[in-house]
């Protein structure tokens, strides 16, 4: 077969490896680099994206107010480009380099498309946050026209989409490479198929994204003289919202990559879980139905089945994956000789940063699934729709539930790539439970103002009506952001000096720190 | 309990047989929790009081213009408020950044409030005196809620879509007298 040949002529360059002294993983010299700038590149939009929000939650604060409403909004604009955007695409672009190569003992298929991939999200990137800075596109990320953007901005998020469908190639082409040169036997590990349906997800909700993003980049120049708000919507949140089932399906990659490194622990059944992940890939897509429950555009009957059904269907792959995380550690550790109802709880040290990021992941994301459960149905979500519920649900999730699971395998991923020791000591685990904790105060105190019907996403409310009822949860939220913004910096602080000045080492111990307590210790 | 996989190897040959039965009872479980859940909220829409509005249809923005235009000089008062006579339907239009007209609708009549925007989407969020209602607000399309007030007073009704720079400032008032 032709297209066999053509992989095969493109590999027989030569290229640096080493055996990974952790897993017994062949790591080729190019897949590192490109994961790790991946990975760089994550945390500086996090961090953007971290600053952003912090900004925010100091501004609802009535008590304080930090910013007036023109910068309100350029930070409402670059909170959610850099961190519901930006940041979780770089790391999944990051995982799929990885999984497709080094978890598959092989090379990246080309190591140009992965440069090319990373310089095209990067430019994007540069050109979405300049132009948002400069106060040119205050028009929140989701950009509804005919509210419109300098057209650098839909550049930008067109040139950032364009990269990720290389980098979506790239990895397809990779795996496909790693086949016919047999460089595993079977079927693909768990990790490789889970991140091969989240580039499935992605791959479908760029392209929705561009066809949301193109009229309205075109419709800014004049060139088209009409884009209807409600198709645009349609198409926009098939980018949006099918983009946190890719943040959802890589976080799950994260908790079994998590529990794998620290505990040697995985699925109890391999059937059990992949179907999970084949359910998300099945489920998603109609789910966006929910963004319409309350608007005049469509039927009632598409709601009920779009938003609502496919919504509670969403929930049975994440119960199962919730599930065999917990049960598959559980099963690990009682063939440890752990026993007794909880003995197996009291052998986990959650003093290990990634099982620390891993406990406040599942509880976070376990809040977050309940809370889009109840407001995906029709009647509540008229209680909810723009109130700060909405807010307390995206936070529960994305920032809870998958950036806290990607911040647990970074400290794993990175020491391991970079061959260095982390940074710090015990200030990750200090970080991975300060952040859980300033993130539940805040989706707690969002979620009591959404229930009061505070509206989300404006700089202030002049309250005629309820004035002091809404005073104190915002003020609350206001110290809540500030708490998790600490945390966030300190991950931001902890990679960057690890990347720096962490003591370079290969004691396989000292790279991935075992989360099982020895007996003895038990007392 | 069977033994533990690794999720970073590929699995041994096999893995593809019948799920094991505690496993199999844990699915059924939870896809009962869906259909129990599924049943009650499509129930609702038959049997429940408290379901998003189905009214709607296909307007410009200058045909709601003209409409709300002539009910608003019709019902006015003096003090610039709109009396809602009963068993009329109210209109309101949105535009960046305001509200238009100031309504007035009496306690304990069901009053259909027929809402579009002029340009962008905009929110309809009512509150106060514990009251917390959402709905969205489109250009070329009406939607027509029906409330039936209970408690007078004064409410606030607040753009909450995001509509531009000047978003925070589009707020109106909705009085509610007996």
């Amino acid at each position: 077969m032709a297209y066999v040949e053509t992989i095969r002529a493109a590999r027989l360059r030569e290229e640096r490896s080493r055996t990974c002294p952790v897993t017994g993983l062949r790591v080729y010299a190019g897949a590192q680099a490109l994961t790790l700038a991946n990975a760089v590149s994550a945390v500086l939009a996090l961090a953007l994206g971290g600053a952003f929000g912090v900004s925010m939650a100091l501004t609802r604060a009535p008590s304080l107010e930090l910013l007036g409403s023109k910068g309100y909004y350029v930070a409402l604009t670059g909170h959610g480009v850099s961190a519901l955007i930006l940041w979780p695409v770089f790391f999944e672009v990051a995982a799929m380099v990885f999984a497709s190569s080094v978890l598959l003992n092989a090379r990246v298929w080309s190591m140009k498309l992965g440069w090319t991939a990373l310089g095209l999200m990067v430019a994007g990137s540069v050109m979405l946050e300049a132009i948002v800075l400069a106060g040119r596109a205050s028009v929140a990320f989701t950009a509804y026209p005919p509210l419109v953007a300098s057209q650098v901005f839909y550049l930008g998020y067109i040139v950032f989409a364009v990269g990720v469908l290389v980098a979506i190639a790239n990895f397809a082409l990779t795996i496909a490479a790693a086949r016919t040169e047999r460089t595993y036997e079977g079927s693909l590990p768990l990790l490789t198929y889970g991140v091969a349906v989240a580039a499935i997800l992605a791959l479908l909700a760029i392209l929705s994204g561009l066809v949301a993003l193109i009229p309205a980049w075109l419709y800014s120049q004049g060139w088209i003289s009409n884009v209807e708000p409600i198709v645009y919507r349609g198409w926009f949140w098939g980018l949006g919202h099918t983009l946190q089932y890719v943040n959802v399906v890589a976080m799950v990659v994260a908790w079994y990559g998590i529990v794998a490194l620290t505990l040697r622990a995985g699925p109890v059944n391999q059937k059990f879980t992949r179907f999970g992940f084949v359910l998300y890939l099945i489920l998603t897509v109609p789910v966006l139905g929910h963004h319409f429950l309350v608007d005049p555009s469509i039927g009632t009957d598409v709601k009920v089945v779009g938003g609502t059904l496919f919504g509670f269907g969403l929930g049975v792959p994440s119960l199962m994956h919730g599930l065999a995380v917990m049960g598959g550690t559980e099963a690990r550790l009682r063939e440890r000789g752990a026993v007794g109802l909880f003995g197996w709880l009291r052998r986990i040290d959650f003093r290990n940063a990634s099982i620390a990021a891993l406990t406040c992941s599942l509880l976070l994301f376990a809040i977050g699934g309940w809370s889009g459960t109840a407001e995906t149905t029709l009647q509540l979500n008229i209680l909810t729709h723009n109130t700060m519920w909405v807010p307390a649900h995206v936070h529960a999730i994305v920032v809870g539930g998958t950036t806290l699971a990607f911040m647990g395998f970074a400290y794993l991923l990175v020491p391991l790539l970079t061959r260095r020791r982390l940074w710090g000591g015990p200030l990750a685990a200090i970080q991975a439970w300060l952040y859980g904790a300033g993130l539940l105060l805040l989706v707690a105190t969002q979620t009591w103002a959404g229930m009061l019907g505070i509206p989300r996403r404006v700089s202030r409310v002049d309250v005629g009506a309820d004035p002091h009822s809404w005073r104190l949860p915002m003020d609350l939220m206001g110290a809540a952001g500030a708490v998790a913004g600490i945390g966030g910096a300190l991950f931001v602080v902890i990679m960057v000096m690890t990347l720096l000045r962490g003591k370079r080492t290969d004691d396989p111990t000292a790279l991935a720190v075992s989360a099982e307590r020895p007996i003895a210790d038990l007392g | 309990m069977a033994s533990v996989e690794s999720p970073v190897a590929p699995p041994a040959p096999g893995w593809a047989r019948r799920l094991p039965a505690d496993e199999r009872i844990f699915l059924w479980v939870v896809v009962a929790t869906v259909v129990v859940m599924s049943a009650f909220t499509i129930g609702w829409l038959y049997l429940g009081h408290q379901n998003p509005p189905t009214a709607s249809y296909r307007t410009t923005p200058a045909a709601f213009t003209a409409k709300t235009q002539a009910f608003a000089s019709r019902y006015a008062h003096g003090d610039g408020r709109v009396y809602v006579p009963a068993g009329h339907d109210a209109y309101l239009m949105a535009y960046r950044f305001g509200f238009f007209p100031t309504l007035v609708v009496k306690a304990g009549r069901p009053v259909r409030i027929w809402m579009s925007s002029l340009d962008t989407l905009h929110g309809f969020s009512l509150v106060g005196h514990g009251l917390n209602l959402n709905l969205e607000i489109a250009p070329d399309h009406a939607y027509g809620a029906v409330f039936t007030p209970t408690r007078p007073g004064r409410y606030l009704i607040v753009c909450n879509e995001f509509c531009g720079l000047g978003h925070q400032l589009m707020q109106t008032s909705l009085y509610v007298v007996r």
